[in-house]
């Protein structure tokens, strides 16, 4: 048959009647070349997230910019045992839920999020003891009193010491731009309760446990939780981290259906207050208007402007070194991050599908519980020293560390009936033959936890090695694979995070603020940097903060600071 | 200061023991124990969070109704996803292309101000037949003009000029008309077949009478293959268009499915992109857009029942183990499924829908539609020998079909359906490769790609050696697939192989169960479950046996392939259901020139 014999004249013309045959359908539909907004943040992380929330609620118009696919950075949830078993691939404890002014300040409930606190939250296995503690100081207690009533009574002082440092100091300091240590100093020997954190504050953490009279295994085991993100046992400067690990490491929360969940409620302030978000958009410069920071060029080319302000939740040396035009701000912004140190250690991770909740070998009466997290492979106190020491510099000298059924607590990170999502995490050097050496890292972890839960090698489905490359590979400005941005000691801490001109997130680049883990007070969700950069930007162009400080920051700043905050 | 209260001489160790570690101390957080929203009522109750379901929530809540979505799974998006499961790898697990650049919603919602970008492609294609010939640059050959030269057409194709001539009659009588072409098949609700509408009364027939001066009704009853042969088109072009139809919904040799299998090519060549980072990221502006309207979304809150009243759908209930606590969510307006027609009986209890309606739906065909998919991460890019050059970058076919010969269809399609079995015979493996990393770089690290593939399986049920018989067979499957890579790209040895992610028909329907039969498209493309008989006529409307529910999935019309058809089509039902709809038409929307309402139908 014939279609017909028309000739082809007057053709030429087409792609006037109909534009998309110029290439891109979505020519004139998609993202424009060129968009204007009050507030660029760059980085859709929990601090970036935080931050956006803030402001978008504060009636300024705002984008964030994610290079991932899914936002989020450290609250990831995803289904790398593929498929049906999702997992944290980065945060999946989450230590500050009760002091985070994010959380009671939206009503992130209708937004998706949940969270739960398991009360069995620490066991430490060490050397065939059980030390369990919980968020029930009661229950942390009875465990201990069942070999000696004094060790009860020894944990629950320290416990509570820990407590009241943690609840009037390091809780609320969270989350207002650090002072100057003289200041500080001095506002805090207004009280017993900040003198005694002054005092803490010197010594290291070792030296803080050792002052107690407990068990080896209990030592071993809060020495771990004290150090395992990235503190060196010996060093001292660094004991303020031990009341906060201690105190919030028996308040975790997990997040109802991943840590994803937490990005995803604040996603969702955002976006009912106008903000954007996109993602797939990695920023490729910030872009200079003189002196002030005007806005970002995207690595696809896009291009937004930002009238009010800049903030970058990344790294230092992604913000000033690549991102910042060379000749932007002052030369020693430069140097100070040349200077920056990464995290001391990583994390390497193996998550494992398996089948039947892993139930731990010669568990007993009141102690058979899942522990939200479960220490194994450490042998006693000076053991988990040595084994930090030893990941410090760079070697693995064996296989300890934590571990979690996370769908014991979340039945919805396992789709698959029967089976269950968990993994074991350890402090672990960047620096390691981790391709030639996956196959017997995953056996040598399975073999540990074999010898703790039973039957557990015959229950695994999947295994999935995640090192410190691949946290960097999903997320390069975690730089080594630090969690934190950026190492946790005395030169990197307080108002030198990440140097003493940006640590209240204020930069010397006018229109510039830095507001990730690489500021003070830190990374590990705290979500202090969003908070204090939002807040910071808000009084730069005079617009109200949409939120009062919640009554925990109003009382710290009464007690401390009666005449305000030091400038 | 509370604090202090903590501080202050106990008045006993246990009472200030149990203030401390119970939490009372310091500031209660949000969410801390509670459960999901105590909200319970909404306008509109979406079941499903993918791209209907989202899209049909996004519409909505822009046009100022409350709208809830209830999504079983643990995220949004439905087929609409990427993973990341190796870092650095973005994987499709499910639908690979988008389709809808046509699409009414990507104005009317503002899609590309929620995110949505596309990335540069010039080629979409490229097909390869066993006896060494090819077929490269889809794209290039009709954005750059080149299939309205028949010289240059007759050498690309491989085909006398005779033919060419032909092919650039129709295709350039037809492109000043392409829009309404697909809009006429896809954006417009089907009709009721009640009103005894014939074939040349479908909405394309109405564009095709006008646009082609040569248009005959036969063409209408015709099979894609007829109408292919009619044209002339030769291997490996021609099977791999026909695949390409039969890829995505209709099939090749059902009669009567010439013009919407015709219709699935184009929209490859005139309405399609990738955009940057995925078909996850098409999810993410919709799903923004929806919220940024006030539109609740839900995770992990599978909805087991409708709840209907007097007739009429007043609600869901959602699973009892679901974070919600209301388990009753009540919908003062509609009920919008966006689940599996199938899975329709299951959510109405009791007698509200006949014996005969739910043994027909029952009875929908799935056959053609499951595919077994392997996401393989690969370190290099296949090159063809078929092909004259090295391709790369831009210039990569993003799609490619390997065996792409009539004879080796027809094998697949007897492996499939005649003995429902998976192929065995290396020569029946008809693969389609899908390469997106080569044009979008947040797609896999550098030095690396991802490569998605398609392979047509039998739905696990119609299995003869039993459901599971793909999964347990899925690592033979897979040495014979990148044997057949290598046979046509020999650079691709199985070193090249770095990793692999395989998801079966099962393994779709386990992990969506909107996947009836792990079937991407929902059921069969044929016309006895096209237009106004998809899935079934009294569903064709998006109506429902109950008053106020509505069926909002790629099952309906016109199907799927993330067009965002469904939810606009069914935004003009709802405007004649609805006076509160119906009254009030906001400035960003136009509906379809072809629809004609019920009232309309009727006197017709």
């Amino acid at each position: 048959m014939s279609i017909g014999n028309g000739d082809s004249d007057g053709r030429d013309d087409l792609s006037s009647v109909y534009p998309n045959l110029a290439g891109n359908p979505l020519e004139g539909i998609e993202f424009p070349q060129e968009h204007e907004t009050d507030c660029v943040v760059i980085g859709a992380g929990p601090n970036g997230l935080i931050a956006a929330m803030y402001l978008a609620a504060a009636g300024l118009d705002v984008v964030v910019l994610e290079r991932r696919y899914e936002i989020g950075g450290g609250l990831a949830t995803e289904e790398i045992l593929f498929p049906g078993h999702y997992v944290n691939t980065h945060a999946t404890y989450h230590y500050m839920t009760d002091y985070m002014p994010a959380l009671g300040d939206f009503d992130l409930g209708t937004r998706g999020l949940r969270f739960h606190k398991p009360n069995i939250q620490l066991r430490g296995r060490v050397n065939g003891d059980d030390v369990l503690l919980c968020r029930s100081l009661e229950d942390s207690r009875d465990s201990m009193a069942r070999t000696s009533i004094k060790d009860a009574t020894t944990f629950g002082d320290m416990a509570l010491r820990f407590r009241k440092i943690v609840d009037g100091v390091l809780g609320p300091a969270t989350y207002l731009p650090p002072g100057a240590p003289l200041d500080l100093m001095e506002s805090l020997d207004r009280t017993p309760v900040g003198q005694d954190m002054l005092h803490l504050s010197e010594q290291s953490a070792v030296e803080i446990l050792e002052e107690y009279s407990l068990p080896d295994s209990v030592l071993a085991t809060l020495l771990y939780a004290s150090c395992q993100w990235g503190i060196s046992p010996q060093e001292s400067g660094m004991g303020f981290m031990v009341p906060l690990m201690v105190d919030r490491g028996l308040q975790k929360a997990f997040s109802y259906g991943g840590s994803h969940r937490l990005a995803s409620s604040f996603a969702r302030v955002i976006l009912e207050n106008g903000g954007l978000i996109l993602d797939n958009a990695e920023v490729a410069k910030i872009e200079m208007d003189g002196s002030r920071a005007a806005g970002v060029r995207l690595a696809d080319g896009r291009r937004i402007h930002a009238r009010k302000a800049v903030l970058s939740s990344l790294d230092p040396q992604t913000t000033f070194l690549r991102l910042l035009p060379e000749d932007a701000g002052p030369k020693d912004l430069r140097t100070q991050a040349e200077n920056w140190t990464w995290d001391k250690w990583s994390l390497m991770t193996v998550f494992f599908a398996v089948k039947g909740k892993p139930k731990l070998r010669n568990a007993d009466g009141n102690l058979s519980g899942d522990a939200f997290s479960t220490v194994v492979g450490f042998e006693d106190f000076s053991d988990v020293v040595s084994f930090l020491e030893s990941v410090e510099a760079g070697r693995i000298p064996k296989f300890a560390g934590h571990f979690t059924c996370e769908s014991a607590f979340d039945k919805v990170l396992s789709q698959v009936a029967g089976q269950h999502s968990c993994f074991f995490q350890m402090p672990a050097p960047y620096d390691y033959p981790w391709a030639e050496q996956e196959t017997e890292i995953i056996r040598e972890v399975t073999d540990l936890l074999d010898s703790q839960f039973e039957g557990f090698r015959d229950s695994v489905v999947q295994a999935v090695l995640e090192t410190p490359r691949d946290i960097e590979r999903r997320i390069p400005c975690m730089v080594r694979g630090s969690i934190k941005h950026g190492d946790y000691n005395p030169v990197q801490m307080g108002n030198m995070r990440p140097n003493t001109d940006c640590s209240a997130t204020r930069t010397p680049v006018e229109g510039l603020y830095v507001c990730g883990a690489s500021t003070y007070p830190g990374g590990m969700i705290l979500g202090g940097p969003g908070y204090i950069g939002a807040r910071t930007v808000c009084d730069d162009i005079e617009v109200a903060f949409p939120r009062d400080y919640n009554k925990n920051i109003q009382t710290y700043m009464d007690t401390y600071f009666p005449e305000g905050l030091p400038v | 200061m509370r604090g202090e209260h903590v501080g202050t001489g106990p008045r006993n160790a246990m009472g200030v023991l149990m203030t401390a570690a119970s939490g009372t101390v310091g500031v209660r957080s949000a969410g801390d124990g509670e459960l999901l929203p105590k909200r319970s009522s909404y306008d509109f109750v979406i079941v499903g969070g993918g791209p209907n379901g989202l899209t049909a929530a996004a519409y909505l809540a822009k046009w100022g109704f409350s709208v809830c979505i209830l999504e079983a799974r643990p995220e949004l998006g439905g087929g609409a996803e990427n993973h990341e499961p190796s870092p650095g790898f973005s994987i499709d697990p499910h639908a690979s292309y988008f389709y809808g650049a046509s699409a009414p919603a990507l104005e009317q919602l503002e899609l590309g101000r929620y995110g949505l970008r596309a990335s540069t492609v010039t080629n979409f294609g490229g097909c390869a037949s066993p006896d060494g010939r090819g077929f490269f640059g889809a794209g290039n050959f009709f954005h750059e003009g080149k299939a309205r030269d028949p010289e240059v057409l007759a050498q690309i194709m491989g085909v006398s000029l005779d033919v060419s001539k032909v092919f650039v009659e129709f295709m350039g009588a037809l492109e000043p008309h392409m829009t309404d072409f697909f809009r006429s098949i896809y954006w417009t609700p089907p009709y009721d077949e009640k009103w005894g509408m014939t074939r040349s009364d479908l909405p394309w027939a109405q564009v095709l009478r006008e646009a082609l001066p040569f248009f005959d009704e036969v063409m209408l009853e015709w099979s894609l293959c007829e109408m292919m042969n009619a044209m002339g088109l030769p291997d490996p072009f021609k099977t791999g268009l026909l695949v390409g139809s039969w890829g995505n919904g209709p099939h090749p040799f059902h009669k009567g499915m010439a013009i919407p299998g015709f219709a699935v090519q184009q929209l490859m060549f005139y309405s399609n992109c990738t955009p940057v980072g995925g078909m996850h990221a098409l999810a993410h502006a919709i799903i923004r857009c929806g919220l940024a309207h006030g539109a609740r979304m839900y995770v992990n809150a599978p909805v087991t029942e409708v709840l209907v009243e007097d007739g009429r759908a007043v609600g869901v209930r959602v699973d009892d183990d679901s974070a919600l606590e209301e388990k009753t969510i009540r919908a003062n307006m509609g009920v919008i499924l966006n689940t599996h027609v199938k899975q329709l009986p299951r959510l109405v209890s009791g007698n509200h829908l006949s014996q005969d309606f739910v043994q027909r739906v029952d009875d929908i065909s799935l056959k053609g539609g499951s595919l077994f998919v392997a996401n393989m991460a690969v370190s290099e890019l296949p090159q063809y020998s078929s092909a004259d050059r090295e391709m790369h970058g831009a210039d990569y076919p993003v799609g490619m079909l390997l065996h792409s010969s009539e004879d080796q269809m027809l094998d697949l399609m007897r492996d499939v359906y005649s003995f429902n079995t998976h192929p065995t015979d290396p020569d029946h493996y008809q693969l389609w490769l899908i390469v997106h990393s080569a044009h979008d770089s947040t797609r896999a690290p550098d030095g690396h790609h991802v490569i998605t593939m398609n392979l047509q399986v039998p739905p696990p049920e119609d299995h003869r050696d039993g459901p599971d018989a793909v999964n347990k067979a899925s690592g033979e499957i897979m040495e014979t697939i990148y044997d057949v890579i290598r046979q046509y790209a020999p650079n691709m040895t199985r070193d090249k192989f770095v990793k692999t992610w395989v998801n079966t028909p099962q393994d779709s329907e386990f992990r969506n169960m909107a996947f009836v039969g792990g079937h991407w498209w929902g059921m069969r493309g044929s016309e006895d479950e096209w237009f106004s008989r998809k899935p079934l006529p009294e569903l064709a409307r998006y109506r429902t046996p109950v008053e106020g529910m509505y069926l909002c999935h790629q099952t309906s019309y016109p199907g799927g392939l993330c067009l965002l058809a469904v939810p606009y089509n069914l935004m003009h039902i709802l405007a004649e259901d609805y006076d509160k709809i119906g009254s009030t038409t906001p400035e960003w929307w136009y509906p379809s020139k072809w629809h004609i309402t019920d009232a309309e139908g009727g006197t017709r």
